[in-house]
């Protein structure tokens, strides 16, 4: 993936090359010499002769500025390559040897860091010499602890990596694997610090001049032209600000330069609300007339804009489902199940997406809600259950403080209140002593007694949908079928329909009522859990119920897998999107997209299976 | 078990960071005689001198007296002006704890709202002229920052004073006049980097499954930032503050310096000017110290927040 460095990275990149042929190039400049007094009348403000105005006695700031850069950027080059050179092999030592090594060097480095450095450096400046050649070496030293530690948490996330891994395995010798493995992905993270680190150095180095314990005058420094400048403020404030935005300007441009290399390798973004809210859609005209049922999705479709192209995570979705119902939706990972989920309910991530269609619920079409509107349909009338248990509840908040919010916020309980109602809830769903629970946090809970929870917390405000993205993944299989008996129980005491998303098809067979398969973001397949299980057509649900283990197989029979890998869903294949996994595909099926076919349910193939034509026919290339 | 294991720890760190400070300071050309007798001063006396100071001992020897003498609260005597460096200290130290603490309070104050602004449309516009703010506050160097503000505030409005110290015991009024522009220079780095933290692990946090189901149930943006996401986002922000307390009394010395306060940093400046080296350690070695101990008590702080910290 190509990132950009973007304009700032370039423009602060140019004021540092700037800087630096000043600094370099200070002496040819046709510049008033940085100690000539009177070159100008005393205190004068900026003019075209000198440009930054002149000080106190005379003096041109302009080339007190450009000569003071000299020392900044001395120090701060050689004092990050003095820490560099100290701190980089330690770094790889600590993360590549690791154990005692790396415990020696590390706890070293933890005392280090205990001193408060800019102090340090001032003793150590006063007592040996306020030089260019100490003030140089003290806050390369002092830079040190920093770079071990950056250098050692670079080589420590590669040394892991499958390559280094099997170079090691196949007895490559260390000095090697350091120098072809470790040491070009070092670079980055190295290279970024530098700049930080520089910007670092020259605040520190102008902190000691500040305080008048860099080098000494008459070489001017632009920590010391600062100080200098401070008495002036009256009446001649261009003094002391001079100098104070260039030395701005170029400890921003190191900061700029370093925050943008490491952003390179660096990919993470999104927020809590999408950064603009996507148009609503053109009214499409309503293709199919609106039911009377509970929960009714038309041509539902979620697209994200994402870096390699347009993903069609749900591509034209519809279903109806009933009070007292369990509609099944299965299918691989990565088949859009859980998008499906999350795009009904409104809940997709941050920016970049896209979705159209129509999610009716009593007849209210969903999708032209507000957000806040939608507040007050999530949790009293659409409760969420999802797979992981560990990951659902709120870490640091007492199961009664997450129970209870729902209650408070929709049902206008008083604390008292809902605090009953969360024990009566937990109580629901078999938790033993509720009253003790309410005081618990998540992790005191084993994974089915948090699954209990979260159940009891998406009943809380007697939602008439339930929608459970495999709530039983992540949980062993006795406590799996007394979920699923909870679920279905309290579906009929409530009278409520389940969504039920599960890749496992047994439990599907035994608590669905009517079945989704998806494949690549489509139905493929939809009907009564009979007819699918029991004629099934599409032979990609066929494949899914051949791969399904079975406790009637025999012993050491060898389990069936789908051959091919679930499609890349930014480059679909064409025509259907499972023709090249498919034992019975023919050229029709790379041109073609089947369309949804009705034959006592409905399924998405020509050449479905159970039927004359598919048996018959001779399959392509196979 | 855990905690006794901490202490230790916490004893030997401080025991490596005494005689660091000792040993590196004690070894560093210059010599105290001079200072007291004056460079015309004779060979024998500068002996006899060094004999009473106890100079002559090996520097094994001079430390362990002089630790002794830390663990009963006697840092010893200024050979300058031959007044207790413990008194010295402790009459410094309450100004610069206040101007520390408050610079805290401007830095936390501004960055959970701002940090908690940012994340809320990570990307969006408010988020990004957040950043490049923070982004630029970082860039500034705190006597330029300090400089920026007394120009504007004391030089150009007179709305503050520029320099000088009234005591809390003095004059309440006049103490947060004279602390609030040394509390804004000092935490306006700090504020910085604690938004830039606290939005980014908030990222991270939104991401969580928890938060999206408790956008299932219907919980306004304002509720899940605050009450949801907030407290399981702050352990790099608490970290952080006990980690820039080095930064942050490094940037004292400058501070108090630059506003004239009567704190331990300009102490400690002045007293290298004048090669008062057992004051100079003294206040090294608080510092040093003080900053082990705040980390020791950030690590309990831990436990305070994150509930599977205090049961494991």
């Amino acid at each position: 993936m190509r990132r950009r460095l973007g304009p700032g990275f370039w423009i602060a990149a140019c004021w540092i090359l700037l800087v630096l042929a000043g600094a370099l190039l200070a002496d040819l400049l046709p510049i008033a010499r940085y100690d000539e007094t009177l070159a100008g009348p005393p205190r004068s403000g900026p003019s075209a002769d000198h440009p930054f105005g002149t000080d106190g006695l005379g003096r041109d700031v302009f080339s007190r500025v450009v000569h003071g850069s000299r020392v900044s950027l001395g120090v701060g080059i050689g004092a990050v390559l003095l820490g560099l050179a100290i701190g980089g092999p330690l770094g790889i030592l600590a993360g590549y040897r690791r154990r005692a090594t790396d415990a020696i060097i590390m706890a070293f480095n933890d005392v280090a860091l205990a001193f408060p450095s800019l102090v340090f450096a001032l003793a150590v400046v006063a007592f040996a010499g306020a030089s260019l050649r100490n003030v140089l070496i003290v806050l390369g030293v002092l830079g040190v602890p920093a770079w071990t530690r950056l250098i050692r948490g670079a080589t420590l996330s590669f040394a892991d990596r499958e390559f280094v891994l099997a170079a090691r395995v196949l007895g490559v010798r260390d000095s090697r694997i350091l120098w072809r493995e470790i040491m070009p992905n070092v670079a980055v993270p190295a290279a970024s610090y530098a700049f930080i680190g520089m910007a670092v150095v020259v605040v520190a180095e102008g902190s000691l001049a500040f305080l008048g314990l860099s080098v000494q005058a008459p070489t001017p420094t632009w920590g010391g032209l600062i100080n200098e400048g401070r008495t002036l403020m009256d009446d001649a404030p261009h003094v002391v600000l001079a100098p104070s935005l260039v030395m701005f300007l170029t400890v921003l441009s190191f900061n700029l330069v370093g925050d943008r290399l490491r952003a390179l390798t660096d990919v993470r973004h999104s927020g809590l609300e999408p950064v603009r809210q996507a148009p609503p859609a053109a009214p499409a005209a309503p293709v199919h007339a609106v039911g009377d049922s509970l929960l009714q999705v038309e041509d539902l479709r979620t697209h994200f804009v994402t870096e390699r192209g347009l993903v069609k995570a749900v591509d034209g979705v519809s279903f109806t489902l009933e009070r007292g119902r369990t509609l099944a939706i299965v299918g691989e990972s990565g088949s859009g199940k859980s998008m499906l989920i999350r795009s009904i309910l409104g809940l997709l991530p941050g920016s970049g997406v896209d979705r159209s269609g129509n999610v009716y619920l009593d007849g209210d079409d969903l999708t032209r809600r507000t957000p806040e509107e939608m507040r007050h349909i999530l949790g009293p009338r659409l409760g969420t259950v999802f797979q992981d248990p560990m990951t659902a509840l709120n870490p640091v908040r007492t199961i009664g403080a997450q129970l209870a919010e729902p209650l408070r916020v929709h049902l206008g309980m008083n604390r008292k209140q809902a605090r009953e109602e969360a024990a009566r809830l937990l109580a629901q769903v078999g938790i033993p002593d509720p009253g003790r629970m309410l005081g618990r946090y998540p992790h005191q809970l084993s994974g089915g007694m948090r699954q209990r929870v979260t159940i009891a917390m998406a009943l809380s405000c007697g939602p008439d949908v339930l929608f459970a993205d495999e709530p039983t993944t992540a949980l062993d299989v006795t406590i799996q079928d007394q979920v699923l008996r909870l679920l279905h129980r309290l579906r009929e005491e409530r009278h409520m329909a389940v969504v039920l998303v599960s890749h496992d098809l047994a439990v599907v067979r035994e608590w669905a009522d009517e079945v989704i398969v998806m494949y690549a973001g489509k139905v493929v397949e939809r009907g009564p859990t009979a007819e699918i299980f029991g004629r099934t057509r599409m032979p990609y649900t066929e494949a899914l119920l051949q791969a399904a283990p079975r406790l009637t197989d025999p012993a050491h029979h060898r389990l069936r897998v789908i051959p091919g890998r679930p499609p890349d869903l930014v480059d679909l294949p064409s025509g259907c999107a499972f023709q090249p996994r498919c034992a019975h595909a023919r050229d029709r099926c790379v041109t073609e997209a089947p369309e949804l076919l009705e034959d006592g349910h409905l399924y998405a193939c020509w050449y479905p299976t159970g039927s004359p034509i598919s048996e018959g026919a001779e399959s392509r290339g196979r | 078990m855990i905690l006794l294991h901490r202490l230790v720890r916490l004893l030997v760190v401080l025991l490596v960071v005494t005689f660091l400070s000792y040993a590196l300071l004690g070894l560093l050309p210059g010599d105290p005689t001079t200072q007291i007798l004056g460079l015309s001063a004779t060979e024998e006396a500068r002996a006899q001198l060094r004999q009473e100071l106890g100079l002559d001992q090996p520097l094994l020897v001079r430390y362990a007296d002089w630790l002794g003498g830390l663990v009963t609260g006697d840092f010893g005597t200024s050979y300058i002006n031959q007044v207790p460096v413990a008194q010295e200290l402790a009459e410094r130290l309450p100004v610069t704890l206040e101007l520390l603490v408050a610079a805290q309070i401007v830095a936390l104050g501004l960055a959970v709202p701002v940090g908690v602004a940012a994340a809320r449309r990570a990307g969006g516009t408010l988020d990004q002229v957040l950043t490049a703010m923070s982004f630029a506050l970082l860039s500034t160097p705190v006597f330029v920052l300090g400089v920026l503000l007394i120009l504007v505030f004391a030089v150009t409005w007179q709305v503050l004073p520029a320099t000088g110290w009234t005591p809390i015991s003095v004059d309440l009024g006049w103490n947060i006049t004279s602390v609030l522009l040394p509390a804004i220079t000092l935490g306006a780095g700090q504020l910085a980097v604690y938004a830039r933290l606290l939005r980014t692990d908030l990222i991270a946090t939104l991401q969580e499954d928890y938060i999206t189901l408790a956008r299932a149930r219907g919980l306004s943006p304002r509720r899940i930032l605050w009450r949801h996401a907030l407290r399981p986002s702050t352990i790099s922000l608490i970290t952080a503050v006990g980690l820039n307390l080095g930064a942050l009394i490094g940037g004292t010395v400058i501070i108090e310096t630059l506003f004239g306060l009567p704190g331990i940093g300009r102490l400690i400046v002045d007293s290298i000017f004048s090669r008062d080296y057992l004051t100079v350690q003294g206040g090294v070695v608080l510092i040093s110290v003080g900053y082990v101990l705040v980390n020791f008590v950030v690590d309990l702080v831990y436990a305070a927040v994150d509930p599977r910290i205090r049961h494991a």
